[in-house]
């Protein structure tokens, strides 16, 4: 598979300081970066343009779930093979990018997703690391997907794949979601081991358990309207 | 009587309300029709209200009536915001749309 055919999208919202080492090194490794930038008012567009991102900028703040969508409908548009998401705050490495593909072409499955317990991850403090686990355990028993990390930023899918996407939540609840969509796709899937370091940066940046309360919420509201 | 035909009024435009939210919000609408009858029932026969609320300790069947105003109300409260969330939903699609437009394909020159 060609890696121009691959394209690696991220979801930026304010992440100036970071963004354009993150779009050269995947650039580096030969993927097409798609750079969702989604309503910073930072330069943060503007850099990761620089750096060779195609870019595109959502009017306003929607949230990352919504800036992902955009970013898999844009790519599907663009005839992108496999679609790979990968966070803007630098947390993931670039390597494992080649470690999903790998796995993707191997086992011949549509969705292949990161995860952190199955690898490893730097710099995590004990209180994320329970957060994680509770959601992982939410996760799995609403998905029913067998699967150790729920929240991680880091997955690869196919064409298909990808089209059985239609990520509605558009803020942090889009994890669970995107889980539950695959399980109700019934198209197969695989974890590899990918490591996560995790800086003062990218903590700040991370979930609170403030944000698990209002993922809870807007899970439970979406089951109440179509 | 006066009182009875007022909340008989305003409980008949929960049933509607509750039937036209059926289709988008089918718990919303079943729990608002089930508020509003029962609220019709105790309305008209208020000795039942009366007996039902000493059963559940709240006193007095208008109380009881009261009580179940307040639930229609937190459920109606409810319906907006899931329609505020629904309108999120559209303008998501929309800004989407734009920001697509507005983006240079990858395979056009610059």
């Amino acid at each position: 598979m060609r890696r121009r055919h691959i394209w690696v999208v991220i979801a930026a919202y304010n992440e100036v300081g970071v963004i354009a080492r993150v779009v050269v090194e995947v650039r580096r490794c030969g993927y097409m970066v798609l750079l969702i930038d989604d309503g910073s008012t930072d330069a943060t567009a503007a850099t990761a343009e620089k750096a060779g991102a195609v870019v595109i900028r959502h009017p306003v703040n929607l949230g990352q779930g919504a800036a992902l969508q955009t970013g898999i409908e844009y790519a599907l548009r663009e005839g992108a093979d496999v679609i790979v998401t990968f966070d803007a705050d630098g947390q993931h490495r670039v390597a494992d990018i080649d470690v999903l593909i790998d796995a993707m072409a191997k086992h011949n499955v549509d969705f292949v997703f990161g995860s952190r317990v199955l690898g490893g991850a730097i710099n995590l403090p004990p209180t994320r690391r329970l957060l994680l686990k509770a959601a992982t355990w939410f996760t799995r028993i609403t998905s029913g997907l067998s699967v150790t990390d729920t929240h991680n930023g880091l997955r690869a899918m196919t064409q298909r794949g990808a089209g059985a996407i239609r990520l509605r939540q558009n803020r942090m609840a889009h994890a669970s979601e995107f889980l539950n969509q695959v399980s109700a796709s019934r198209l197969k899937y695989i974890e590899v081991p990918v490591t996560i370091e995790y800086s003062a940066y990218s903590l700040a940046k991370g979930q609170k358990l403030g944000n698990s309360l209002s993922i809870l919420v807007d899970l439970s509201a979406q089951s109440l309207h179509r | 009587m006066i009182a009875q035909l007022i909340l008989t009024i305003l409980l008949g435009g929960i049933l509607l309300y509750a039937w036209t939210e059926y289709r988008r919000a089918p718990v919303i609408g079943v729990l608002a029709m089930l508020a509003a009858l029962a609220g019709l029932y105790f309305v008209w026969i208020p000795d039942h209200a009366s007996r039902l609320a000493a059963l559940v300790g709240i006193g007095r069947g208008v109380d009881l009536i009261l009580y179940l105003w307040v639930a229609i109300s937190l459920i109606v409260v409810l319906n907006l915001h899931l329609k505020l969330r629904a309108q999120m939903e559209v303008i998501t699609v929309l800004a989407r749309e734009i920001a697509i437009a507005n983006a240079r394909s990858a395979a056009s020159p610059k």
